[in-house]
This record gives C-alpha cells, sequence and structure tokens, in this order.
C-alpha cells in the first residue's frame, strides 16, 4: 500500500469521482500488477534466486522499471491535463473528467510496473518462489501473495468519493510529475551503478 | 436586502494618538521584557541583543498601533526574522559540529536539527508503523538546535490552533528571505501568473508525503528544501549528495531569490511549501481570518494586487472572503483605500468594530512572534554582534 501510493492515489485522483468507476480503475491496476507477479514468478523460479538476489541484475531491472515508471507517470499527467482542458478553462472549480469510458491502457501501465518492482516484500517472496520445487508452485505462491497484498488495496476505492475539481486534478497532475521524476532519477542512479542516497 | 454600507467615523481611520497607542503596546512591552529577560547573559554582545530585540518589537508593535497598518511594520520584523536566522543557526552547526553538512553518523546518533517543515510528512508513516521517520531525537534538548521534534511539535500546535497559517507570517523563520527580496523592487517585471501554480504546495504536499510512507524517509528533507541552501544540507559525500544540494540550491535561487523579485510574491510560500499548505487546512481551526466587506468593495482589486500569495481571486472577493491559503499579513487590509478589507473574529459580523479584532489577533499572533521569532532574532544578532565586540 505504501510503495504503490505515490502511484496510485494521484493517477487514480485524475479520474472521474465515482466508487464504481475507481473500482474498475483498481480493478484494471490490480490485474496488471497480477501479471506482473506471475511473470516475475515464472523467471525467479527459473533463474533461481539470481534476480532477486545478485545485486547487478535486480539493480539494472529495478532501474528500467523506474524508467518506465516514471514515463508512464509523466504521459499520464500530460494526459490528464487534455481531458481536463475544456472543463478545466474557467477559473470555477467545475466537475471534470471525460464522460466517455476510459481505457485501460494507463492503470495497466502502472500496475504491471508496480508489479514488477516496488514492493518491498518482493523481493523476499522472489526468494521464497525461487526455492519452490516447480514453476507451478513459484506462480501459485506469486498468486496467493498478491491476494494477501491486495487487500491492502481496498481503502484506495474510497478516492473515489473526493469530488474532482480544478483543484483535485492538477493538484494529482503537479504530484505525479514530482513523483516521476522521482522515480526517473532513481532508475537512472540505479542504471549508472551509483549509490541510491548521498551519504 | 444590501446591507447598506456603514459609514466610518473619522477617528477610525486617522492615526491614533501617541498615549493610546502606548497604552495598547504595553501589554507587548511586559511580554518582551518576560521573554528577553531568559536572554541576558554575561556575554556583552548577547546582552545588547537582549536589549536591541525587544526594542525593535515594541517599536514596531507601536507603529502597528499608531499607525493602524499591519503588513508594512511586520514585514520589517519577518525580514529580520529571514535573515538572522541562518546567521545563528550556522553559527550554532559550526561551533558544534564544524560543517554545516550533516553526515550519516549524525543522523543515526539522531543529532539532526528539527524544523517543523516535516511535520505534516511524518504524520503517515508514524500512524501506520508508530515510527518516526526523521532521524532526530522526540525529547526536549534533542538535535543541535537545542529542540527535540516533541517540543517544536508542541510549539507549533499551540501556535496554529489560535493563529492559523498566520504561522507563515508571524513564526516561520524561512518565508523573511522572500518577502524581504519581493519589497525589493518597485514594480513586477513578471505579472501574469497562472493561478494554477496556486496549487503548487498541495502537489508538494501530497508528493512529499506519499513518497515518504513508501521510502520511509522525510522525502521534502532529503530532496526539495530550498532553505537547505542557508541551513545544514546532506554532506556531499558522493554524486548523489552533489545532486541533492544541487537541487537545494536552484530551488533557493529560484524561488527565494529569483521569483520573489521578478513577481514582487511570495513564491516559494505561494507556490511550493507543502507546509504551508497543510497549515491552510488549519485556517479553518482559526478564529481569526480577513474578510472582504463587499458592501464597501468597489472592487478596484487593489487587494488582489497587494496579495504576496495570490490567496485573493474575484471570485472570491465578490464572496467576500479570502481562500484558505491566507497568510494573515495584512497585505490586502492596508492596500484597501475603502478600508473594505477587514481583520475578522469568526461569528461575529463583518466589518463591526475591524480594529478590534485586528487588535485582538495582533496581541496574539505578535506574543507568538516575540516568543518564538524574537529568540532567533536576537540569536542572529548576538552572533553578528559577538565579531565586532
Amino acid at each position: 500500500m505504501a510503495s504503490c501510493g505515490p502511484v496510485l492515489v494521484p493517477s487514480l485522483l485524475t479520474e472521474r469521482a465515482g466508487w464504481r468507476l475507481n473500482t474498475r480503475y483498481l480493478s484494471t491496476f490490480l490485474g496488471a500488477r497480477f501479471l506482473g507477479y506471475l511473470l516475475f514468478a515464472a523467471v525467479a523460479w527459473e533463474l533461481g534466486a539470481l534476480v532477486s538476489i545478485a545485486p547487478g541484475p535486480r539493480m539494472l531491472v529495478i532501474g528500467v522499471v523506474h524508467v518506465l515508471l516514471g514515463c508512464v507517470l509523466l504521459w499520464y499527467a500530460y494526459s490528464a491535463g487534455h481531458r481536463c482542458a475544456h472543463a478545466c478553462s474557467g477559473s470555477e472549480l467545475v466537475t471534470v473528467g471525460e464522460t466517455k469510458r476510459r481505457g485501460v491502457a494507463g492503470p495497466a501501465a502502472l500496475g504491471f510496473l508496480t508489479g514488477l518492482s516496488l514492493c518491498p516484500p518482493f523481493v523476499a517472496a522472489g526468494v521464497r518462489a525461487a526455492e519452490l520445487g516447480s514453476v507451478a508452485a513459484a506462480l501459485l505462491f506469486f498468486a496467493v501473495f498478491f491476494v494477501g497484498t491486495s487487500i491492502w488495496f481496498v481503502p484506495f476505492v474510497g478516492l473515489g468519493c473526493i469530488t474532482r475539481n480544478e483543484a483535485v486534478i492538477t493538484v494529482a497532475r503537479m504530484a505525479m510529475v514530482l513523483i516521476a521524476l522521482y522515480y526517473g532519477y532513481l532508475g537512472l542512479t540505479m542504471l549508472l551503478g551509483r549509490k541510491v542516497y548521498g551519504y | 436586502m444590501a446591507t447598506e454600507a456603514r459609514i466610518l467615523q473619522p477617528q477610525e481611520m486617522a492615526p491614533r494618538t501617541i498615549g493610546r497607542s502606548i497604552l495598547l503596546t504595553l501589554p507587548i512591552g511586559l511580554w518582551s521584557v518576560l521573554m528577553f529577560s531568559q536572554f541576558w547573559g554575561p556575554n556583552r554582545s548577547v546582552q545588547i541583543a537582549s536589549v536591541m530585540t525587544p526594542v525593535f518589537m515594541i517599536a514596531l508593535f507601536f507603529m502597528m498601533m499608531r499607525t493602524r497598518s499591519t503588513y508594512r511594520w511586520r514585514r520589517w520584523f519577518f525580514v529580520a526574522l529571514g535573515l538572522l536566522f541562518p546567521v545563528g543557526f550556522i553559527h550554532t552547526v559550526m561551533v558544534m559540529r564544524g560543517t554545516m553538512g550533516i553526515p550519516i553518523e549524525e543522523m543515526i546518533a539522531g543529532r539532526t536539527p528539527f524544523c517543523f517543515l516535516p511535520i505534516p510528512l511524518l504524520i503517515l508513516p508514524a500512524a501506520f508503523t508508530k515510527a518516526v521517520v526523521f532521524p532526530g531525537s522526540i525529547l526536549p534538548h534533542g538535535g543541535m538546535s537545542g529542540g527535540g521534534m516533541a517540543a517544536m511539535a508542541g510549539v507549533w500546535l499551540a501556535i496554529t490552533i489560535v493563529v492559523g497559517k498566520g504561522w507563515c507570517s508571524y513564526a516561520c523563520f524561512f518565508g523573511g528571505i522572500e518577502e524581504g527580496m519581493a519589497a525589493v523592487p518597485t514594480r513586477a517585471k513578471l505579472r501574469k501568473i497562472d493561478p494554477r501554480w496556486r496549487y503548487g504546495p498541495w502537489a508538494v504536499l501530497l508528493a512529499m508525503v506519499l513518497l515518504s510512507l513508501a521510502l520511509f524517509e522525510p522525502a521534502y528533507c532529503m530532496w526539495l528544501c530550498p532553505f537547505k541552501a542557508v541551513s545544514e544540507y546532506v554532506a556531499a559525500r558522493n554524486t548523489v549528495g552533489m545532486v541533492q544540494n544541487g537541487i537545494f540550491v536552484v530551488l533557493f535561487a529560484g524561488l527565494v531569490i529569483a521569483l520573489p523579485l521578478l513577481t514582487k510574491k511570495r513564491t516559494q510560500c505561494a507556490f511550493f511549501c507543502p507546509f504551508g499548505a497543510f497549515q491552510s487546512i488549519f485556517n479553518k481551526t482559526s478564529v481569526f481570518d480577513v474578510k472582504i466587506d463587499r458592501t464597501r468593495c468597489s472592487p478596484c482589486v487593489l487587494c488582489k494586487t497587494a496579495c504576496p500569495t495570490l490567496s485573493l481571486t474575484d471570485e472570491s472577493i465578490a464572496q467576500g472572503e479570502t481562500l484558505m491559503s491566507c497568510m494573515k499579513c495584512g497585505a490586502c487590509v492596508d492596500a484597501c483605500p475603502k478600508q473594505a478589507a477587514v481583520w475578522h473574529i469568526k461569528g461575529t459580523e463583518v466589518a463591526v468594530k475591524p480594529e478590534r479584532a485586528r487588535l485582538m489577533f495582533l496581541y496574539a499572533a505578535w506574543g507568538v512572534a516575540i516568543m518564538f521569532g524574537g529568540r532567533i532574532i536576537a540569536d542572529g544578532l548576538a552572533t553578528i554582534l559577538h565579531v565586532f565586540i
């Protein structure tokens, strides 16, 4: 929940209000995250503990994922501006959001990428999956791991109750840009092989 | 039915008499003596500072009473606070540590000075994990500044409940530098500012709270605080440390120096500071606010132009209110030629005895200014005097 919060909260706030719409968004996000989990489980089992433990490959994978995540968030912030452009043109706070059904690409991309790298217990789970006897057992382990961690996403449905207006959309977009820059920077730092913190 | 505009009596607009002004200043004088009697010490520079500072604070309050104007006198205090805080703080840091850079050993030992800015960033990690993610002591006298987190949070909470976002104009030791910069040019070179930048502090707050929870660190202090440039910074032992310090310097140069000079606004406070956004919420708890008396308003929008934080819009003026980001600096009240912008106590009728509301607010806010900012000014002043004496 904490790890996915910086990605999920602002992106969810740029969507239309309503718990049903938010549930649909979350379902797409979690579905894609589940795919990311299964992919990671299969790779972890195939390569043994290599991806989970070895610092070099792990940093490479996480670095690439962070950079991609930063790019997707920037795209999301940009596209949210287009969706908002007409309704937000006035200075009044108005309810905004497109009337037609949203695509699934955005939440799916964010869900998949967060499913690959962000959760701290994820690496530990990868080690456990790598130790299992068969790929089916590794997949099942990650499926159960997914169900267990997904419960923490239920409170995010509550964000659907927040009325969307120019202020909320703009704040969410600006926050997304900041978070995207941070993830992008973090990813590049990892790819360049530097230490994450400047101590 | 529209309410008739109340005609202001001449005595309500004219300067007060000297005797009456002294009488109104008396409580503040006593408060100053009480506060600064504790500052007195054997050092001559400290003795001079502990006399000069209360005289300065009392004189400003006297002028506020005499002229009925708030902003221009408060600004002297606020700029002095902003300029002298780094002087005293850096001196302390250099004496105790020998460098402005915080090494990791100091962080692990929990000796990192605590300011109020990370307070909103610590709430979620504390709520979910029962742990404080800031590397400092929660005990009194913890940290290099001599004030632990608990002391700072307690002072902040007590002040906030009373003055709301007035904290940002009477207690914050960071905003003074940009207010001073904004006062330098006679006219703004950049006048057209997209009002959506007002949402910047909320965006920084949202991003930093979420990142602090995810990364388990005070993300704002680590990456975005412009005032690291004039207080203390992460000891740059590798490339990442250099990048962090580069960000601090660029933000300080842009938001605290360059943009206030160009816009005549408090740009860091208005468009960036996450603590300011958090503090806006507490404007709801404060009993004091600023209202626009619509029966008297033209509207000439001089108040909107004067506001250093874009807390007045055409819509809010039409509704007779400031936005929740109002810092209660008094610029709009002073700028209004028709006395339509007025101090107000919640629950009372607008523009009925506004001077009484102003007085009540100022006693609270100036009491805070003396207690919190006055000590900081005296510290900085004593440091400078120590060089010469």
